[in-house]
């Protein structure tokens, strides 16, 4: 994946660039907000990766007039405002995702890969199917090996997040986010005991199973 | 105490001037109409007396001749009062008369005439000065051929017209002088009032949180002002109060965990470490400083609910979705810890308040609840989410059946960092129910821990819908 990274602490830089070098990405960096500026919109990346407050020019600004030249490519912001406004004004300004810092690197790494998919038109699929499990959102059915599964609706919704991001981590963050639309770190594993529920109901009884879990990340769909 | 300058700045004042200006213009403007209307009726009426009198003796002297009228002039002459009288011969020769200074011209030709005098004082007021006035006059030929002159001395006219003059300058300035008084001493104690607030201020500017601005019990304008004052200022030195805890609970909670990530890492450091104790040495190195996070977080998070979010934070939202949402996500998580989580969740509860913040608040309860429940031999450990509304009042809350608080903590485990003794073992950053409280407060309701005979019944309590305006 070509991955342009745009944050002006040299340090968090090189480490990130490092980081996602060893993750198999290229990483180009800008370190302020007009450079940035300037390569994202002559050249072509899967992922921006864009700090919220740069010298120049500030993330949200760049993001902004990226997507009135018609510059659809996925952006996640990084900043150190995490409140409930901040995010939301992100997400307005034309940012897909929005990372508080600190963060982990599994984290962000998961979220980039996530989003890079979402270029593709696969968000508007109606099926999804990873080795035999078959997920029909409109129909709202679920079956493995042509069995029926009977799914809780927070339990389909969990598992057509999972299978829309077949092959991609997805952290527990991002799950809370995207599942219950809340934004806030719960203390205890709580979204690990539905993870072994819906695996309970997905993977039983079956040789090969579905539903990994990636330790120190989160949870994967694949074959 | 009070300059000039002061009093001048003050509305009343102003307003006063303002209306003392309009009031003497209105004044000047109906006295001078009055005036006016006065005076030309004065002189009507003696024009009518001049006319009358000329008619008569020519009347008279055209029946009875002209020794007749020489007379009658006679006569008129001698009475006292503002009549002039003058009869001369047809060459102009005068006859009788009580005036001797006519102008010639006014006896050379019949017509009206008015003209300016200066004769002598009257012989009863010797030593007075010349007497200045102006004369209305007609003069007539008469039948017999003498020429007839009657008129009248304005000298009265005028001297009513000076007494009306002195009678509305005294009005107008009685009305500016009372006006005046009136608008200082009201200014004066709108002043003196204000003073006592700025003195208040300017001493709480100084550093003393505790003064307050008094209150005079007359519940006027200024009390509710003063009670508001108060109200802010209470507010204020909650705030500071807040403040001060904070850094000093920082201070003291948050170095703790620091020495603890600093000593790990220097452990990882050391020389004689095989790689795996290096690693796990690391790895702790993490969770310590996503705990420290965490904690920032947590206290960040009290801070803008304490501080009341930006207005648009706060929207209609569906308070027994999120609550029911919110058990849903942590039912499993209950059960699994061999407990039961109940839901009592009234449909349809809408309120104005912050979704996430909300949500925040009851994950905080629920886990407080999970974390602290002591497993009873032959007792099912139960944790009941309600969610009531009734009387323009919603009730969250959140009752387990664990082992409670002790009556003398309810209070203190509300404050931030406050985690009881007994539980300093357990994980969490002692912030829980700090920011519940704050959460409540910023929805304009407050937290209530209340015995549940056997376990603790956490009781958030909002204001209904139409109560909970933002506030800002």
């Amino acid at each position: 994946m070509k991955i342009l990274l745009i944050e002006d602490d040299r340090e968090a830089a090189t480490y990130l660039i490092q980081a996602l070098d060893e993750a198999g990405h290229v990483t180009h960096h800008a370190s302020d907000g007009e450079t940035g500026y300037a390569m994202a919109s002559s050249m072509d990346y899967d992922v921006l990766i864009v700090d919220r407050m740069l010298p120049r020019r500030d993330g949200l600004s760049i993001i902004e007039s990226l997507r009135a030249e018609n510059n659809h490519t996925p952006v996640l912001i990084l900043s150190a405002l995490g409140e409930v406004d901040d995010r939301v004004t992100g997400l307005r300004a034309g940012g897909d995702d929005y990372l508080v810092k600190p963060y982990a690197f599994t984290e962000l790494l998961a979220r980039i890969e996530v989003l890079a998919r979402r270029s593709t038109p696969a968000e508007a699929a109606t099926t999804f199917e990873v080795g035999g499990l078959q997920l029909d959102r409109l129909s709202r059915k679920v079956e493995r090996d042509g069995e029926a599964i009977l799914l809780q609706p927070r339990e389909f919704r969990l598992l057509e997040y999972l299978m829309k991001n077949a092959g991609k981590v997805v952290t527990r963050t991002m799950l809370l986010e995207n599942v219950w639309d809340y934004h806030f770190d719960p203390q205890t594993n709580v979204i690990d005991v539905h993870m072994s529920r819906l695996r309970a109901k997905i993977d039983k009884g079956h040789a090969n199973p579905l539903l990994h879990t990636i330790r120190g990340a989160g949870y994967m769909i694949r074959d | 105490m009070f300059r000039l300058s002061q009093l001048w700045r003050t509305t009343t004042v102003r307003l006063t001037a303002l209306f003392m200006l309009i009031f003497v213009v209105f004044a000047v403007g109906l006295l001078g109409l009055v005036f006016w209307q006065t005076s030309v009726q004065l002189q009507r009426q003696q024009t009518d007396a001049i006319d009358r009198e000329a008619a008569q003796l020519m009347k008279l002297d055209s029946d009875g001749g002209f020794r007749a009228t020489i007379v009658a002039v006679q006569r008129l002459s001698t009475l006292p009062g503002p009549g002039i009288y003058y009869l001369a011969d047809p060459s102009g020769q005068v006859i009788v008369g009580n005036v001797t200074d006519l102008p010639p011209e006014v006896v050379a030709e019949p017509g009206t005439y008015s003209f300016n005098y200066s004769r002598p004082p009257p012989f009863d007021e010797v030593g007075a000065a010349q007497r200045q006035g102006t004369d209305v006059v007609r003069t007539e030929r008469l039948s017999s051929g003498l020429i007839l002159v009657v008129g009248r001395d304005v000298v009265e006219r005028r001297g009513f017209t000076a007494i009306v003059f002195q009678w509305f300058a005294m009005g107008v300035g009685g009305i500016l002088l009372f006006s005046l008084i009136a608008g200082v001493v009201t200014s004066v104690r709108v002043l003196r009032r204000i003073d006592t607030i700025t003195s208040t201020s300017n001493k709480i500017m100084a550093g003393d949180l505790s003064e307050r601005v008094p209150v005079t019990g007359r519940n006027d304008e200024f009390d509710a002002l003063a009670t508001n004052l108060n109200a802010m200022l209470d507010r204020i030195e909650t705030l500071m109060q807040g403040m001060k805890e904070v850094t000093d609970n920082v201070a003291h909670d948050l170095k703790t965990p620091l020495t603890r990530l600093r000593n790990k890492a220097e452990s990882a450091l050391r020389e004689n470490q095989d790689e795996g104790a290096r690693r796990e040495a690391l790895e702790t190195t993490i969770e310590e400083s996503d705990k420290l996070i965490k904690t920032f977080n947590a206290l960040l998070m009290i801070a803008r609910a304490e501080a009341g979010t930006p207005s648009g934070a706060l929207t209609d939202i569906d308070l027994s979705a999120v609550v029911g949402d919110v058990a849903e996500l942590y039912g499993p998580l209950a059960e699994d810890e061999g407990l039961t989580l109940d839901t009592d969740i009234d449909e349809g509860v809408r309120i104005h308040g912050n979704r996430e913040l909300l949500g925040q608040a009851l994950v905080n309860l629920i886990e407080n609840a999970l974390k602290y429940h002591e497993p009873v031999e032959g007792k099912a450990g139960l944790i009941k989410v309600s969610l009531k509304s009734a009387g323009g009042r919603v009730l969250i809350t959140v009752a387990d059946n664990g082992p409670g608080i002790p009556e003398a903590d309810r209070g203190r485990v509300v404050e931030r960092f406050v985690r009881l003794e007994k539980s300093r073992t357990e994980a969490g950053s002692g912030l829980g129910l700090s920011l519940v409280a704050a959460v409540a407060r910023l929805h304009r309701g407050e937290l209530r821990l209340e015995d549940n005979a056997p376990g603790v019944r956490a009781v958030v309590d909002l204001p209904a819908a139409q109560g909970a305006t933002p506030q800002n």
